[in-house]
């Protein structure tokens, strides 16, 4: 069977690399703030994969959530199972400042 | 008469994460709104912070184009009594030298404050020349890398401010009027509010100064006022990142790093301490 | 605390829904302050790409002269799995939609809201609804109350102020899907060299399959003048067990797809988007439009609709606001905010509209989107009856053989394949 060759798939962008893209002006405050306790019993931990931002990340079993980088969709508040997350936007106009979307 | 105080703010290209054309090696600067120099926020704070313990007045000074409006409607929401804007065109392409004279003079003008603020330095330009200058301009005296202002007194006519160095503070008791430079991220700007953000709207407390209202040399001012060559702007080289990943609890990691930190010769131990190298 | 300022209206959210409203009331004469937490109007705006104008028309008087990219007058329908791909190519007679950033268009409103006289605070997040007795009196942000005749709530898809204010139950995973996107600059002549495109014409395309790892949802690409937003959309509903990856990782998989990446080559990435929106829209609407003091607005509001094919959002959100201003103005010339009044003069004919028969209508097919096989199954169904259609050796088989072969690879009954193919047929 002949086929044509596919061209080789290019170089995924790691997650800074596209949050690099962005304008942002941070506030020192967090605006969302994780209960990782509650993390501990959570089977799927959803924020892991579905945090567009990749805002929590686990490491040794722990998940460690930063705010810097979110990009304020609200998903990892609706997937929670455990409401471990205490979610709210920023103040002040700060966060992500969208120009093309 | 109650405390006056001033604050320089400028309204810089929010450049704090833009990226370089790795092609033109410029800036991509294409939609990138403009913000309130985060350095001058510290300002903005400190200043607020002195009249909520004595009262008074706060205004802020920017020499900017028109559209720097809108930074001092942030600074007005986070409870800034009054903006002045210095602008006009004859203004235009000024270096620090210039930009402090405008600033000084306008100050001048508007009658000289007790304590007139400023950020450490700007994010687009970064040379900290401007508060020094302007102190300079106005012969006032100038305390930088301040973190709080610990007194002031009006009729003995002194302020004692705290300065933060690399490892200790320092105590200073300075002659009003001052010129103070607030440490860069001392303060946590407050929010801006909804009320304040309709005083702005309702009350308009806005001020224009142009050459007109300064009569200055316009030799002086601008481009023609401005010594300053830029002889050449080159990007440092990026140094490529080593990204290591290392799994483990939280003690051991940080043994780990110190160690690999210590292998980049970025630690060094002295008398059974480690410290950062020194270039 | 510091307040005082009486509103007759304030509207929550400056997004198009918001923005909309606050035109309209300001363009009527109405004092109107317009809260939004963004700075400036519409830079926290994410969409997928493109809008349609039908409805703008009766709302905006010169639409033409908004920030308008590329008149689509090309859709496409893709299906991908490994180097298969089934794609359906249609060039519209005339274009009824265009492409556009959110951002920009929404910043078009706002300062048309602004120019009638509006007031936009932007900067200030909304921490509440001041509530009085089960009715709203106003706004609550940080530590300012500020009082208003009417509240428009138009805070988007993610309702914290509702939920708290217990006006909608709490937001579920299966309501709601999140969308990412990349906007990829590429100059004018090479996107319409690429997608085969006149000069100004755009492009509307949709892919399923692969390029959402099969995960329900989909995936777009929008031309627009000089960029491409490029994108992916997954259901949320049991998204943990189906997402092997994150969802960056699936858009930078479509992005880097053997079989798309020409589109894209060569161009660099602005910007990163991300933001939610809705699935189950009849389910997420409240149980009202109009309570005493306030009505509620666009994606708050649950009026969205996604067939799969076609998403409308943005001029949905505009139509409410619009309607939202009328009925708020017949409620406040009677001088009577309360729930019936702004029930009468809103939720009637908001209910009335083309846009709730059509949420209504949509309503079986909608279902029928969110079953998983439809995302994994049904199209190698698809994939599968091409497959044996056209890949011949000896035999060549009769079509229904093939899409009999097809469904038994699939394990999928010809009875269940007929009677969903059925619902979502008849439900259009
Ligand atoms: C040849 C040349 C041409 C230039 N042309 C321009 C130009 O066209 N437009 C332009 O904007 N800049 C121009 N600059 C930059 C300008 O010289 C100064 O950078 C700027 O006004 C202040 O210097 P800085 O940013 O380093 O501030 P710093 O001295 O680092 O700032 C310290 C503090 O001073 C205060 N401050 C600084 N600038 C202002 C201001 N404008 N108003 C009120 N307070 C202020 C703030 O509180 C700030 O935190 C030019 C520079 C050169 C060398
Ligand atoms: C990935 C994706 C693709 C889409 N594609 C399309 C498409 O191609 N075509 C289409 O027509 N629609 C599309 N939509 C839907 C469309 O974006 C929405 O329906 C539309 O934006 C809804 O408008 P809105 O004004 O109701 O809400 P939003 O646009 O969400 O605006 C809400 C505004 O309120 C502000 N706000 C929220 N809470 C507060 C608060 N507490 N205080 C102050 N301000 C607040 C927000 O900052 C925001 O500006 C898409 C959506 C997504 C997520
Ligand atoms: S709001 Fe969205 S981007 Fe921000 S942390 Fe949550 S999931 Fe991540």
């Amino acid at each position: 069977m002949s086929q044509a060759q596919e061209p080789p798939r290019r170089k995924l962008l790691r997650i800074d690399d596209l949050l690099q893209r962005n304008v942002y002006d941070v506030d020192q405050r967090p605006h969302i703030i994780l209960h990782a306790e509650k993390c501990e019993e959570c089977e799927y931990k959803p924020c892991l994969r579905a945090c567009p931002a990749e805002c929590y990340v686990e490491v040794g079993g722990r998940v460690i959530f930063s705010y810097e980088g979110c990009l304020e969709c609200g998903t990892c508040r609706v997937v929670c199972p455990h409401d471990a997350v205490e979610w709210d936007y920023p103040v002040s106009g700060r966060g992500v400042y969208y120009r093309f979307s | 008469m109650s405390l006056e105080m001033m604050v320089g703010i400028k309204w810089v290209p929010n450049t704090q994460n833009v990226r370089f054309d790795p092609k033109t090696g410029t800036l991509i600067r294409e939609g990138v709104p403009s913000i309130v120099n985060p350095a001058d926020l510290d300002a903005v704070e400190l200043a607020l912070k002195v009249k909520d313990t004595y009262g008074g007045r706060v205004r802020v000074i920017t020499m900017a184009p028109p559209s720097a409006v809108k930074g001092i409607e942030h600074v007005i929401g986070m409870g800034v009594d009054a903006g002045v804007l210095v602008t006009d065109r004859v203004f235009a392409g000024a270096d620090t030298l210039a930009t402090s004279y405008v600033l000084s003079q306008a100050i001048k003008k508007l009658g000289l404050p007790d304590l007139l603020f400023f950020g450490q330095e700007t994010i687009d330009s970064s040379t900290a020349h401007i508060p020094a200058q302007v102190a300079s301009w106005l012969d006032l005296p100038y305390v930088y890398y301040v973190d709080r202002v610990e007194e002031v007194n009006r009729e003995e006519g002194y302020a004692v401010v705290r300065r933060k160095l690399e490892d200790r503070y320092e105590w200073v008791r300075v002659e009003l009027p001052a010129v103070i430079a607030a440490a860069l991220k001392s303060q946590v700007p407050r929010p801006v509010r909804l009320s304040e953000k309709l005083r702005f709207h309702r009350d308009k407390p806005l001020q224009t100064l142009t050459n007109k209202d300064l009569g200055l040399d316009p030799r002086c001012v601008g481009l023609r006022g401005s010594p300053t060559i830029v002889a050449k702007v080159t990007w440092m080289p990026e140094v490529p990142r080593k990204r290591q990943v290392f799994k483990g609890d939280a003690r051991e990691a940080a043994r780990w790093l110190v160690k690999k930190l210590a292998e980049e010769g970025i630690l060094v131990r002295e008398d059974g301490r480690w410290r950062v190298r020194v270039a | 605390m510091g307040q005082s300022a009486e509103f007759d209206a304030i509207v929550v959210g400056a997004g198009p829904a918001g923005a909309t409203a606050a035109y309209h009331l300001a363009k009527r004469g109405f004092n109107v302050l317009l809260v939004e937490r963004g700075r400036g109007a519409g830079s926290k705006q994410v969409f997928g790409g493109r809008i349609y104008a039908e409805p703008l028309r009766e709302v905006f008087d010169d639409l033409d002269k908004a920030p308008i990219h590329r008149w689509v007058r090309r859709e496409r329908f893709t299906i991908l799995d490994g180097d298969r791909e089934l794609t359906l190519d249609f060039r519209a007679g005339a274009s009824t939609s265009f492409t556009a950033y959110l951002t920009q268009f929404t910043q078009w409103i706002a300062q048309k809201a602004v120019d009638a006289g509006a007031v936009l605070a932007d900067e200030v997040r909304v921490d509440g609804l001041w509530l009085d007795g089960g009715r709203v009196r106003g706004i609550v942000a940080g530590p300012d109350r500020v009082a208003a005749r009417v509240v428009i709530v138009a805070e988007g898809v993610n309702r914290l102020l509702l939920e708290r204010a217990g006006f909608v139950h709490r937001a579920s995973p299966r309501e709601l899907a999140l969308g990412v996107k990349e906007v990829i600059k590429l100059d004018k002549k090479t996107i319409e060299e690429r997608f085969g495109l006149e000069e100004g014409e755009g492009l509307a395309w949709v892919l399923l399959g692969e390029v959402t790892d099969f995960i329900p949802g989909g995936a777009f690409v929008y031309t627009n003048r000089d960029t491409l937003s490029v994108g992916l959309v997954v259901h949320l509903g049991g998204a943990y067990q189906l997402l092997r990856d994150q969802v960056h990782v699936l858009a930078e998989r479509l992005r880097t797809h053997p079989r798309l990446s020409r589109f894209f080559e060569g161009g660099d990435i602005m910007e990163y988007s991300a933001h939610m929106t809705i699935e189950d829209s009849v389910g997420y609407m409240p149980e009202h439009f109009a309570y005493d003091g306030m009505v509620i607005v666009g994606d708050a509001a649950g009026l969205l609709l996604n067939t799969g094919l076609t998403i409308r959002g943005v001029d949905y959100a505009a139509y409410s606001g619009y309607l939202a201003a009328k009925g708020v103005e017949r409620a406040l010339s009677e001088g009577d905010a309360s729930a019936e009044a702004l029930r009468r003069h809103y939720e009637v004919p908001l209910r009335e509209s083309f846009i709730y028969r059509d949420l209504m209508r949509h309503r079986g097919a909608s279902y029928a989107m969110k079953n998983p096989r439809m995302f994994r199954e049904y199209p190698r169904v698809a994939l599968d009856t091409l497959e044996e259609i056209y890949t011949l050796g000896r035999e060549t088989p009769l079509p229904h053989e093939a899409l009999a072969r097809a469904l038994s690879r699939n394990r999928v009954g010809f009875a269940e394949f007929a009677l969903r193919m059925l619902k979502v047929v008849m439900s259009l």
